[in-house]
């Protein structure tokens, strides 16, 4: 919890005093720091702060006049104090006898004042008037009250923005040398969060009472025994006293620390352990279950394919004996192939590339891409055939992104042909021959790279590749490809408004993407895991605006995007319905 | 396991038993108990520094006067559990007021002016918030104390409602209906006078405004929510943030504890400046205002005396305690306004009458508030909650879910009704966007469903936030960028229908569900006990063995830390006064200030730092006294850090340089110390130091202190009862209530009243705790099948409307058609569910090409939109503010 707790003590020479304080130290930020004045707020505040510094000038004329005796202290002067730490998060709970900041120190130290002097706890019929008495009136005052006033214990809330927020718990320890044989504590809960505070206040008071009732118990069995040994109320009795002098005249004894009053050796070890639980338990009483998307087909292909990959791998390394290069972490390779497609090799090449669909377009001339996108999306086999293996993978990189992961299989340059069912992105080298049954197939569609012979290419920049090659599309498709698919006509729209940047261009084509994906969903639990006939069929297109003009090229889209759907998703949707089925028979 | 909740309300279930198909027939109360009106005590207390303290109103020692009727007291006939807490005895006889008798206040008054003003320093401005418990009776007392605002240049009278009470004979009743005929007592006219200065009605005529803020303080509070939110959400990268799963929920979140942290140190995150005003706000610009003066507010809850009732209640009071504080704020400026009115009264009984008529109605209002919070139906099922929290039941759930969004789709096919009820709810409470935003991690178990956010659940462990406010802020819809949040209320004379809706909208309204993890009541086992193990045996090596760890060396052996002389600390004086020489020395410029720290330094440790040695002088002592390089390092993080990281840059670690360094700083640390025992106006150091000492404190700390392992405690979880996603989701209640984010209403009549004022004090009031640019309600009328949101931004409506008709987002019709279109194909209703989460995906992915589109656009062409991104002028706004979520610029470019 956002929070400190400490355990404050009236002494009776000193007036109210820190004891013993435990702060919840958190790790530096998960994330980077956020940039802008996350924190707003105006600290300083001078005037505000008046009653602060009275406080403090209380505190140190006090401080002056006498020095801190027993029972304002916790741990000695050179005790470094005590820290606990939670492995699971990294926080570290922090005690010692003051917090250790100052902005910290002034809050608890109000916090004690108030706890012990200004706040009335509880039900009481004694009447308080110069309650509003700060300074050393107080610590007179209070001599009297603690004679007088012996049940003043209880919980309570207060507190405001300058100040920070209380719950505060005051209880009595039985003291058989003090005034009233009992001494007054009181343990504050501080923090900033004054709702989460008041939220907490039943688990907070719950819990204080236990450590406060332990406390009392354990001091009232040393109480008891002292008076069996010693009994002060007859030695009282019998010497006449005053209450102004009667603490100075025991000023050997008058100030007994918490430890001695519990005869508990390690007390405050004990207590920091409390203290440490207590802020722990109540920042964690509360969890969250927040559910996030699941997530996307392409990531869960990623995924997949990941880690067959490593499988792979490990069968490798245990043949080989290692050697190759450590795979990152899942997420992060995930997250640094999603949705860019990147090869890492592709750096490595030099030469002209292409950059993005736009650009591609602008090389290949408006029908060429419709062409080439066209076979991309009815998943037939692409090739590229030519000299600039660099080119050729930045041409798959870029046309890979019309299609969904699971459904690119690429083999970005090879030195012989790949069949259709290996590959749907193929790369060759100029001299390899398309075998006939391939360059006559209507589902295959091939682009031959063609360097132009021009006097110096070191003239030319990079950017400029039709002045460097010549791009020839051949297919023995006969079909129409300007009606269908949407999904092409849409994208081109956006490719073709030069008004939309490319990182626009590429959202939408991510927003087509999952549309689509969406409906392969429908189409795949329809068709395959249901096994409804054509006429639903029929409806299930219609109402997925499958439909229409281009609606064979819709659905042949949908056919061949269903192969893209992940492992993961087919069999959750054959057990559910395996599930379902069960359910139903039952 | 069935939940408290559950078995509280099977057992009421019974009675309420409409056997109808309408899954949400039954629907459930909050309490175990009844809740009596008269448990709510309110007292107004005003603490003057030249007169004392005076009781402005006590409520018990008020009793109504009804010539014609003869009930004593409206708050002793309690509503029936079934029936509404209507204080309609009031709205009926509006024309006729009722009459009130002001007794002599209880005899615990005193008392409790004690607990609420303590000896809180008038000098403090701000307002103050106490809650106490009573033990006899059991009562819960919350309580706020403002500074009073009180323009006055030539009345510098202090005369008090008091004063006209004294007036006034006690036990005569008078008629505020008849004017001038009043009968005052004996003597009147010397108190009168007395009292004439604070009631004077001052010079302005007009009626003035409902308060003060609202004129300027509404747009100026709108403008820095929303700059302030624009700034602490950063700006992500376009397209970079893809695949980071509950961004906006981590950030909000995140932003939380860091601006709640401790820290930090005290940082007014709100502002404290609210007043109590005395006067009206013409006077306000006078430069004479009297601060000296504070007004109490307190409200005082009688706790149900059955133990188990009185902690159902407890636990509803506290977790819900943001919405009780909104509406004492709401009770505060009733109080305010009537204090001020009553003022332009010359007649003193009339004035206390109208006083106290005024404060009885606001009192009533409040108690009718609370009472419905806590008694009034709830959704006993929501669907998205109950999805989450019981995945066994997940096929019957869509089942039902899908069923009853068809039938409702058919009744309002014509008007699109649901299509338009669903687009204002999509596009206000958006609590939903995070849910569809796709994970980039692979899901845990074999199921396509949704993942728990890891990156949430991690950073609640380490940076700890308030869950409930999590909670609640989704429930709101408060996700947006500048913050919004809204509520929705159906109203309806049909109430399965009414129920119908409800039921299909929590799928849509959604929040995150709690868990709380208790400890079992073995209470001397309980690690909040510090003396269990000593109590059977009190050998320091039993409970705290020793743990020697070779990998932490500094880690001390227990004992050690038990009996502590681990540092020679006879030597530290004796090394403070070498240091000081050699400061000297080594410093001849700053003789003249090494000159005047001399005197104290023989006692530093003790009496410069004051009572503070321990935590920075005690770390001076062992750096004093160990000459150790690797104590050094400790050093470093006591000075002022700026100049720490620049010495432990430059690599002065050990030898020479690090001695003079330390010298220097040990000097300077010694002024700034002296100099804050002396005025602690320097208390707070500069921010960009705090920034850094956040990180340097978390590492320094490893060095030092004895560690100890933290002890552990055996955890019940179970799910949470007493949050906002099963209290704010309401049913079909009786009457208009200002908190729920959702519930349904028979009649809108009182909505109509109370729905703009409502607003408006969200907006000042928000029980979020945070600052709100904005304020919506939606309403949906089944009978008419219409539905407008209603903003607190007043705009001009026409025809006297609440608000505006929703216009129908093509993108949700649609998607809502597909749906229950495969669902009448018989396709499994889970599928549809899924189908449905994933088209609402889609509208996330949407509203991120949206969010880029506008990046470089100074205009937007709506038609561009439509033939590349697919989107219409009718989903610009679901989209704008789906996109307000994850990319706040978006708000600024469209405004």
């Amino acid at each position: 919890m956002n929070a400190l707790v400490a355990l404050c003590h009236f002494c009776e020479l000193h007036g109210p005093r820190t004891l013993f304080c435990t702060e919840a130290v958190h790790p530096p930020s998960p994330s980077p720091p956020q940039p802008g004045p996350a924190i707003p707020g105006d600290r300083d505040r001078e005037a505000d702060r008046e009653g602060e510094g009275l406080t403090m000038r209380a505190n140190s004329s006090a401080t002056q006049r006498a020095d801190m005796c027993e029972g304002c202290r916790s741990l000695p002067a050179s005790h470094p104090g005590f820290v606990s730490v939670d492995s699971e998060t990294g926080i570290r709970y922090l005690s010692h006898q003051h917090p250790r900041q100052q902005q910290l120190f002034s809050v608890v130290r109000q916090a004690c004042v108030r706890s012990l002097s200004c706040e009335v706890c509880s039900h009481q019929l004694i009447k308080l008037n110069f309650i509003q008495i700060i300074c050393i009136c107080v610590i007179l005052v209070y001599y009297l009250l603690l004679q007088v006033c012996p049940g003043r214990e209880g919980p309570i809330f207060f507190g405001d923005e300058q100040h920070g927020f209380v719950f505060s718990h005051t209880f009595f320890i039985k003291d058989s040398l003090a005034r009233g044989f009992q001494r007054w504590y009181s343990i504050v809960v501080v923090a900033m969060d004054r709702i989460y505070l008041i939220n907490s206040w039943p688990f907070l008071l719950r819990h204080l009472r236990l450590t406060i009732q332990s406390l009392q118990n354990t001091a009232l069995k040393v109480f008891d025994s002292e008076q069996c040994v010693c009994p002060q109320r007859a030695v009282r009795m019998n010497s006449a006293f005053s209450p102004a002098v009667f603490p100075h005249q025991r000023s050997g004894n008058a100030a007994r620390s918490l430890t001695s009053l519990t005869q508990h050796p390690n007390l405050w070890a004990s207590l920091h352990s409390s203290f440490s639980w207590l802020l722990k338990a109540c920042g964690s009483r509360l969890t969250e279950k927040l559910l996030e998307g699941a997530p996307t087909e392409d990531t869960l292909v990623l995924i997949e394919r990941q880690t067959e990959q490593e499988e792979e791998m490990s069968g490798w390394e245990g043949a080989e004996g290692g050697g190759s290069n450590p795979q990152p972490s899942q997420s992060e390779s995930v997250q640094a192939k999603d949705f860019q497609f990147d090869d890492t090799r592709q750096e490595d090449l030099l030469g002209p590339k292409f950059k993005s669909l736009r650009h591609l377009r602008q090389v290949l001339g408006a029908s060429d891409f419709r062409q080439l996108a066209w076979h991309v999306l009815m998943g037939n086999q692409v090739m590229w055939r030519g000299a600039d293996p660099g080119l050729i993978q930045s041409a798959f990189n870029v046309l890979k992104a019309l299609l969904p992961v699971g459904c690119v299989r690429a083999i970005p340059y090879s030195p012989h042909y790949e069949e259709a069912y290996r590959c749907n992105f193929l790369g060759l080298s100029p001299d390899v021959p398309i075998p006939a049954h391939v360059s006559s197939s209507e589902f295959s569609v091939l682009v031959d790279v063609l360097n132009v012979e021009r006097g110096c290419v070191n003239h030319v920049s990079d950017d400029d590749i039709l002045s460097l090659y010549q791009f020839n599309i051949s297919s023995a498709n006969t079909q129409a490809t300007d009606k269908g698919p949407t999904l092409l006509n849409k994208m081109e729209v956006a490719l073709s408004n030069e008004n939309l940047s490319v990182e626009v261009v590429s959202l939408c084509l991510l927003c087509l993407k999952e549309e689509w994906m969406n409906k392969v969903k429908v189409l795949f639990k329809f068709s395959k895991v249901d096994g409804r006939g054509k006429e639903d069929t029929q409806k299930v297109l219609a109402l997925l605006g499958a439909t229409g003009p281009g609606e064979e090229d819709n659905v042949r889209l949908l056919k061949f995007w269903m192969t893209g759907l992940s492992k993961l998703y087919k069999s959750h949707l054959m057990t559910a319905v395996r599930v379902g089925e069960r359910t139903l028979s039952q | 396991m069935p939940t408290l909740l559950q078995k509280l309300f099977s057992k009421r279930a019974v009675g309420n038993g409409n056997a109808r198909d309408c899954s949400t027939a039954v629907e459930k109360c909050w309490a175990s108990a009844e809740f009596d009106l008269a448990q709510i005590r309110l007292i107004v207390y005003q603490d003057c520094e030249r007169r004392g303290r005076q009781v402005l109103f006590d409520s018990k020692a008020i009793h109504k006067l009804d010539a014609s009727e003869l009930t004593a007291d409206e708050t002793k006939t309690p509503p029936n559990r079934s029936g509404a807490c209507h204080i309609g005895s009031q709205a009926s006889e509006k024309d006729k007021p009722p009459t009130y008798q002001y007794t002599r206040p209880a005899s615990d008054v005193n008392m409790l002016g004690e607990m609420m003003f303590g000896s809180v320093s008038m000098s403090y401005k701000g307002s103050t918030l106490k809650i106490h418990h009573i033990r006899s009776p059991p009562q819960l007392m919350v309580s706020k104390v403002f500074s009073t605002r009180f323009g006055s240049s030539t009345s510098g009278s202090t005369n008090t409602l008091q004063d006209s009470y004294e007036s006034m004979s006690q036990t005569f009743p008078s008629h505020t209906s008849s004017i001038g005929v009043c009968r005052v007592p004996s003597a009147p006219l010397l108190c009168l006078a007395r009292s004439a200065s604070f009631f004077a009605a001052h010079s302005n005529p007009v009626d003035m405004p409902s308060r003060g803020h609202s004129e300027d303080g509404d747009s100026g509070i709108a403008r820095s929510a929303s700059l302030s939110s624009l700034l602490a959400t950063p700006l992500p990268s376009p397209g970079s943030s893809f695949s980071s799963g509950c961004a906006s929920s981590y950030q909000r979140r995140w932003h939380r504890s860091q601006a709640t942290s401790l820290q930090h140190g005290p940082i007014p995150r709100w502002n404290t400046e609210e007043m109590f005003s005395l006067s009206d706000e013409s006077c306000s610009s006078n430069p004479a205002m009297i601060r000296r003066k504070k007004i109490a507010i307190s409200i005082i809850i009688s706790l149900p005396e059955r133990e188990e009732e009185n902690h159902n209640f407890q636990e509803f009071f506290f977790s819900h305690f943001p919405l009780f504080e909104s509406h004492m704020n709401k009770l505060k400026t009733a109080i305010e306004r009537a204090m001020i009115v009553c003022r332009r009264i010359a007649e003193s009984s009339q004035r206390v009458q109208v006083y106290l008529c005024r404060v009885m109605e606001a009192l009533g209002e409040f108690r009718m508030t609370v009472w419905n919070l806590y008694m009034a139906p709830r959704i006993s099922e929501p669907v998205w909650l109950s999805m989450i929290s019981q995945s066994t039941e997940r096929n019957p759930l869509c089942q039902r879910f899908l069923k009853e969004m068809s039938l409702l789709m058919d009744h309002g096919a014509k008007s699109q009704f649901l299509s338009a009820l669903l687009t204002a709810v999509l596009t206000h409470h958006l609590a939903w966007v995070p849910t569809v935003m796709p994970s980039s991690l692979p899901p845990i178990k074999t199921t396509c469903q949704k993942p728990a956010s890891q990156t949430v659940d991690l950073l609640a462990k380490s940076h700890p936030y308030n869950p409930l406010w999590a909670q609640l802020g989704d429930l709101y819809g408060a996700l947006g960028s500048p913050v919004r949040v809204c509520r929705t209320v159906v109203v309806g004379r049909r109430r399965e229908l009414v129920q119908r809706v409800l039921y299909i909208l929590s799928y849509f309204i959604r929040c995150s569900d709690l868990q709380e993890h208790v400890q079992p009541q073995a209470q001397m086992e309980n690690p909040a006990n510090p003396c269990s193990s000593q109590t059977t045996d009190p050998t320091p090596e039993k409970t705290f063995p020793p743990k020697p760890d070779p990998l932490k060396p500094t880690a001390c052996v227990i004992d050690k830390a038990l009996n502590p002389e681990p540092f020679p600390g006879t030597s530290v004086e004796q090394n403070n006064h070498t240091l000081l020489t050699d400061t000297k020395s080594t410093n001849p410029s700053s003789s003249l200030e090494s000159s005047t720290v001399r005197p104290g330094c023989a006692e530093m440790g003790q009496e410069c730092f004051g009572e503070d040695s321990d935590s920075v002088g005690g770390g001076l002592e062992h750096i004093l006294a160990n000459q150790s390089p690797l104590l050094h390092r400790v050093q470093f993080h006591i000075g002022s850090p700026r100049e720490t990281e620049n010495e432990g840059q430059a690599g002065g670690l050990s030898g020479v340089g690090c001695g003079r360094g330390l010298d220097r700083k040990l000097h300077q640390r010694l002024l700034t110390d002296i100099r804050r025992n002396e005025s602690s106006d320097s208390a707070l150091g500069d921010s960009d130091d705090e920034e850094t000492s956040q990180r340097e404190l978390y590492m320094a700390t490893e060095q030092k202190e004895y560690e100890l392992p933290l002890p552990t405690c055996q955890v019940e979880s179970r799910a949470s009862v007493n949050h906002f996603g099963r209290s704010l989701l309401g049913g079909y209640c009786p009457q208009y209530m200002p908190d729920f984010a959702l519930h349904g209403i028979s009649s809108d009549l009182r909505l109509k009243q109370c729905l703009v004022s409502d607003l408006e004090h969200t907006v000042l009031h928000p029980a979020l705790d945070e600052p709100v640019a904005e304020a919506l309600c939606i309403v949906a009328d089944t009978d008419r099948l219409s539905v407008q949101v209603v903003t607190s931004q007043r705009r001009v409506c026409e025809g006297g409307q609440l608000g505006r008709d929703v216009m129908v987002s093509n993108l949700v019709h649609t998607l809502i058609t597909s749906v229950l279109q495969l669902y009448a194909l018989n396709i499994a209703s889970d599928f549809c569910v899924m189908h449905l989460e994933d088209r609402l995906q889609e509208l996330y992915f949407k509203s991120r090409s949206l969010a880029e589109y506008l990046i470089g656009q100074t205009r937007v062409h709506v038609k561009e939109l439509g033939l590349a991104l697919g989107i219409e002028s009718s989903d610009i706004p679901l989209l704008a503010a789906v996109a307000s979520t994850h990319s706040p610029y978006v708000a600024q470019i469209l405004l």
